[in-house]
């Protein structure tokens, strides 16, 4: 995978089972947004295939959720909860018929999975960042795809957002659906993801969670020294 | 003010067309003003404007007056595909590209302008406008533009709303953004076009931003700052129209026209301000009584200092 010809991340091989969850994990700027924008088909692929589902990835992007960083995006957009939620069946709905009652129910409904059903009609802006990251995950969750793919969700996400982040994702993949997510949080990572995939501009390990981030893999992809903390999160000294 | 002064536009023909033209063009300014605003495009818009007068220059020295429609046309086709080309490009600044875009056209404008031999005269026009000369083809070119340009809103509107928010997503989802930018900006540059004669190059600005600043002010989605711009739009032609003719012809204070009606459009702009401040002061103090129900302030604004009286 590369921007403009330096490839950002080299030699990742790995594959994300229906109904698991996979973590991507490694330092900012060690390509975990790349293989992101890989999967969503938004950055070439220099060597090898990067396939989702068995095709092309920027052909099957009907069967990806894809949940952003709330951060990202314009808190002053004027914009209701279920409005956001509803962008994700744009596609479903098409370009000259206006959003039916399913679309409406299916929009209801995912935002109830993320515990939010009560802040529909609030504007996206005035909802905290963790609200927002879950409106985001309601709205890739709404054309119930197979496949979702998120970038860091927990960063800056409060303990309760976190939780409904979880429960939802849980239940997702006990549904079937095959999530691959970034993440900081090793405590989270662990909870929740079957796989995780280590990554600084190649890959580390691609295996199972307890497996993969043991010290060492941490410390070989980190470069330093790594200090696993209770609550699961990273601090890494140089080293 | 006389209220059969409020009528007056309905028997003078020449204020009748005029107020006709002003209404197809608040309808069409407010509602593109309002994908204007999503995008925060005010400096694409000012760069199009500027854009479009050397076309606008051009047909009207090989033409007269007929050319410049045509003119206008094809300046406003081929900077909508610059611009929406450089502001894809990354890697340089996208404002000092449509500076300097926007600087050399108006130049090579004002160049041709200066040819002629009614320079002062016809750059006036082309800045400034002519509201009150409009004629029945300007009004039908102007109302075919309109109906182009809705329909393209009408058919684009949800892709380009959620291009608007959320640009990864919109491309992550398969939406061609490019192709919905190029779609945006000819919107833009046709709002332009219609507007340039009888508003001016200059003045098309004020049309495309401050309907959609009035109903971001008060509105906090979509359909109600696309409402709430057309209405002011369309009003504040209305009133500006009536304020410029009363001055003139009552008062003998020459106020031309287009510029009256952007001042209006200013003065509702403030008072929107002022209403929005009051009701958030309302809000504020009813929150103060009930806490646990309060919304937090919108972000962005400043809230008042001190606990409110």
């Amino acid at each position: 995978m590369a921007y403009d010809r330096t490839p950002a991340l080299s030699r990742v091989d790995g594959r994300v089972p229906a109904g698991q969850a996979v973590a991507l994990v490694g330092p900012n700027g060690g390509g975990k947004s790349t293989l992101i924008k890989a999967v969503l088909g938004l950055v070439p692929v220099v060597a090898g295939a990067v396939t989702v589902a068995g095709r092309r990835p920027a052909a099957a992007r009907a069967l990806v959720g894809y949940v952003p960083q709330a951060a990202d995006l314009d808190p002053e957009f004027p914009v209701t909860a279920r409005q956001v939620v509803l962008m994700g069946r744009y596609r479903l709905i098409g370009r000259l018929r206006r959003p039916g009652r399913r679309d409406r129910a299916a929009a209801d409904e995912a935002l109830a999975l993320v515990g939010l059903a009560d802040r529909a009609n609030t504007r996206f802006g005035a909802l905290s960042g963790g609200q927002r990251q879950r409106v985001l995950l309601a709205r890739a969750l709404s054309a119930q795809p197979p496949i979702l793919v998120l970038d860091e969700p927990f960063n800056g996400v409060d303990a309760v957002s976190q939780e409904a982040l979880i429960d939802a994702l849980a239940r997702a993949k006990a549904a079937g659906t095959a999530v691959l997510v970034s993440t900081h949080d090793l405590a989270v990572a662990q909870r929740l993801c079957e796989q995780t995939c280590l990554v600084n501009r190649r890959q580390f390990a691609f295996t199972r969670t307890e497996s993969a981030l043991t010290s060492e893999l941490l410390c070989a992809c980190y470069g330093g020294q790594v200090l696993e903390l209770d609550a699961g999160r990273l601090v890494v000294t140089p080293g | 003010m006389d209220t059969t002064l409020l009528l007056e536009p309905f028997r003078v023909p020449y204020l009748t067309r005029a107020l006709i033209e002003l209404t197809i063009l608040g309808v069409l300014c407010g509602t593109v003003g309002a994908f204007v605003a999503l995008r925060r495009l005010e400096f694409v818009a000012d760069a199009l404007t500027h854009t479009v007068f050397p076309g606008v220059a051009i047909g009207f020295a090989l033409q007269g007056a007929d050319g410049v429609f045509e003119g206008a046309l094809i300046a406003a086709g081929i900077t909508a595909c610059v611009l929406t080309l450089l502001t894809r490009n990354r890697r340089t600044s996208d404002d000092a590209a449509l500076a300097i875009v926007l600087t050399a056209m108006f130049s090579i404008g004002v160049i041709v302008v200066s040819r002629s031999h009614s320079y002062a005269a016809d750059l006036q026009t082309f800045l400034f406008g002519q509201i009150l000369y409009t004629s029945r083809t300007q009004i039908v070119e102007t109302a075919v533009v309109a109906v182009l340009c809705l329909a393209v809103l009408a058919a684009l509107g949800r892709e380009l709303f959620l291009r608007s928010f959320d640009v990864e997503a919109a491309r992550a989802a398969g939406h061609r953004v490019g192709a919905l930018d190029l779609a945006l900006n000819l919107v833009i540059a046709l709002t332009v076009v219609a507007a340039v004669r009888t508003i001016g190059t200059a003045l098309v600005l004020a049309l495309l931003v401050v309907p959609a600043a009035i109903g971001r002010t008060l509105g906090g989605r979509l359909g109600t700052i696309v409402t709430i711009g057309v209405g002011s739009a369309v009003l504040c032609g209305y009133f500006g129209l009536i304020i410029s003719y009363t001055a003139s012809i009552d008062h003998d204070v020459a106020l031309p026209t287009g510029p009256t009606v952007v001042l209006t459009l200013v003065a509702a702009y403030l008072l929107a301000l002022v209403a929005a401040g009051l009701v958030r002061r309302r809000g504020l103090r009813a929150s103060a009584h009930a806490p646990a129900a309060g919304m937090p302030a919108p972000s962005g604004l400043p809230r008042p200092t001190g606990s409110p009286r």
